[in-house]
């Protein structure tokens, strides 16, 4: 076995590290059992075979026993020197490993905060107490509670954080947290958001966390590039509006003079229509994932809804019928133009992808506490291996094949964003060349008691 | 003109002034125009009109700013519906304590029916020629 091969197995990633100092390489097949055992054989067959060879050799009793004598002191001597050897190999191979092990933390461009059980900062590296502004990693090994009180740690929104919140505590409860955002002040008194991940550390798997290591990176980079691409996104939508609006409102004018072909000026404010929609996703997505637009939440019946929006939506499929069919009115607690919003686009989706026309069924169904619509098509469906991101935002499950028709992909995304918001859930069936049904569920609103 | 039949367009965007200007002289109301709030408050102080079509975001004094010195010379002397690109026109007619609000692209019979809603109903039988 290579050295290198040898050390990359003792401590996985290690090898390379290690491959620069050859001389100290462990030969860790020794373990401690397998030394003494080694050590118990060999004793015994010592004893046995010298005595044997003395006393072939030396018929004079009392010289046979100073022999035994300085045999057994020179056994104790080379077994001293063996005890010896190995210890301070065994230490030296210790050193090295921690060594190692610290030149690793230390080497990380991420911060790392390692707490006790009982929330007192132990060890901090050199990104941490950079992060931190400080000027020597003494000033971190605090108390948590210290540490947090003089920087101030909050939640991103600016609401304090409670001890029991803290990324370390809940990963000392036994938690594995990842990507919690907080804000603190350096102590040269610079805001700094970053993004922690906290794991506890267990001496033996089942056993309660004796130290939880938090990784913090710093992410105020990439918030404020966030926030400008937001607000970018924001004024481009904006900017939009105005052209938008004389172009659509002198179309209608002339449309209503009866000057110029009504076709083509119908064809104008359709298109008009669907910049503006465009328009309106690119900025809603990223307000509503930013938690600006707030829900009005109202009672009404989602039935008379379901039958609304398919009404309206009747007019531009042509080529497809859209099939409502809704029981006795079920009354829900929500954003009616919200919800509204995800029939349109679930409709609109089962239109898009059934290319062939064909039937969109919508329906409306009481399953106990909750109402369930759901939209169903027979179209090209959803490929297996495309399933799982439907959701996502931006991703279109049909882009770049036989079946790309469009859009944006954030429909899916607002909806489920939407629906979450309602204390709802929404799903999806589907296979490739069968068809989708998408279905979401909102809690049916409790009987108002009239007053 | 009877100002009760005057509406005021306070809007940057020349072309959209003039539109607005169209739509409104079709349906039968005087119509005068300002580049910005600033120019509003002239024009209001000339004379009182039966509403203030009100655009946000202009350049000199923009919307917030206009409605605000408007409340404070004139009280709520004549309504204000707040014309804006914002995603919430809701919230913005609210920001101001506007009237109403017609959000950008918005439809040809929403304007009218707005300055219907507060100088009376448009003279829809005398332009039906057009």
């Amino acid at each position: 076995v290579s050295s290198d091969a040898q050390g990359e197995r003792d401590i996985p990633g290690l090898g390379r590290a290690r491959a620069h100092s050859p001389g100290q390489v462990r030969r860790s097949a020794l373990t401690p059992f397998r030394i003494v055992l080694l050590y118990a054989a060999v004793g015994i067959a010592w004893i046995l075979l010298s005595d044997r060879a003395l006393e072939a050799l030396v018929r004079d009793p009392v010289y046979l026993q100073e022999l035994q004598t300085v045999k057994g002191a020179a056994y104790v001597c080379v077994t001293a020197f063996l005890l010896y050897y190995l210890i301070r190999r065994n230490e030296q191979d210790r050193r090295v490993q921690s060594e190692e092990v610290r030149a690793v933390f230390e080497g990380m461009a991420d911060a790392v905060l390692v707490v006790d059980a009982a929330s007192r900062v132990v060890g901090v590296n050199r990104a941490a107490v950079e992060l931190f502004k400080a000027h020597h990693e003494r000033e971190l090994l605090v108390p948590l509670s210290d540490l947090m009180l003089r920087t101030g740690m909050r939640h991103l929104d600016g609401t304090p954080l409670a001890f029991a919140q803290t990324a370390t505590r809940r990963a000392l409860a036994g938690e594995v947290v990842t990507a919690f955002e907080e804000r603190f002040r350096a102590f040269d008194g610079k805001e700094t958001v970053v993004s922690i991940t906290a794991a506890p550390i267990r001496p033996r798997p089942g056993d309660p966390p004796r130290l939880a290591v938090a990784v913090v990176r710093d992410i105020a980079e990439e918030k404020r590039f966030e926030e400008m691409r937001e607000e970018f996104l924001a004024t481009a939508a904006h900017e939009l509006r105005t052209p938008l609006a004389v172009v659509k409102a002198y179309a209608q004018l002339m449309r209503k003079r009866s000057q110029g072909d009504p076709v083509a000026l119908d064809t104008i404010a359709r298109q008009i229509d669907r910049l503006t929609r465009i328009v309106h996703q690119l900025l809603e997505v990223s307000r509503f994932r930013v938690g600006d637009a707030e829900l009005r939440p109202e009672r009404f019946d989602l039935s008379a809804l379901l039958v609304e929006t398919a009404d309206a939506l009747r007019e531009a499929a042509e080529t497809h019928r859209i099939l409502v069919s809704t029981g006795a009115e079920v009354v829900v607690k929500a954003d009616r133009a919200r919800i509204g919003q995800v029939i349109t686009s679930l409709i609109e989706n089962a239109v898009r992808f059934s290319p062939q026309g064909g039937d969109v069924e919508a329906a409306l169904e009481r399953r106990g506490a909750e109402a369930v619509v759901w939209v169903r098509d027979h179209g090209v469906g959803i490929a297996p291996e495309r399933q799982a991101r439907v959701f996502e935002r931006f991703y279109r499950a049909h882009a770049g094949t036989a079946h790309d028709y469009g859009g944006l992909g954030v429909g899916l995304d607002m909806s489920r964003e939407i629906v979450a918001r309602h204390g709802g859930r929404i799903w999806f069936e589907s296979a490739a060349g069968e068809g989708s049904t998408f279905s979401f569920a909102l809690p049916v609103a409790p009987e108002e008691r009239p007053s | 003109v009877s100002p009760a039949r005057e509406v005021l367009v306070v809007e940057d965007d020349a072309d959209l002034a003039a539109l607005l200007e169209i739509i409104l002289l079709d349906a039968g109301y005087a119509v005068r125009s300002a580049g910005d709030g600033a120019q509003a408050l002239e024009r209001v102080a000339e004379r009182m009109p039966g509403l203030v079509l009100l655009d946000m975001r202009m350049p000199v004094m923009n919307g917030w700013e206009f409605a605000r010195e408007f409340a404070a010379r004139h009280g709520r002397a004549a309504p204000i519906v707040v014309v804006t690109a914002a995603e919430n026109a809701r919230l913005r007619a609210e920001e101001i304590g506007a009237d109403g609000w017609l959000e950008k692209p918005f439809e040809l019979e929403d304007v009218i029916a707005a300055a219907a809603r507060f100088l009376g109903p448009a003279a829809g039988a005398a332009h039906a020629g057009f």
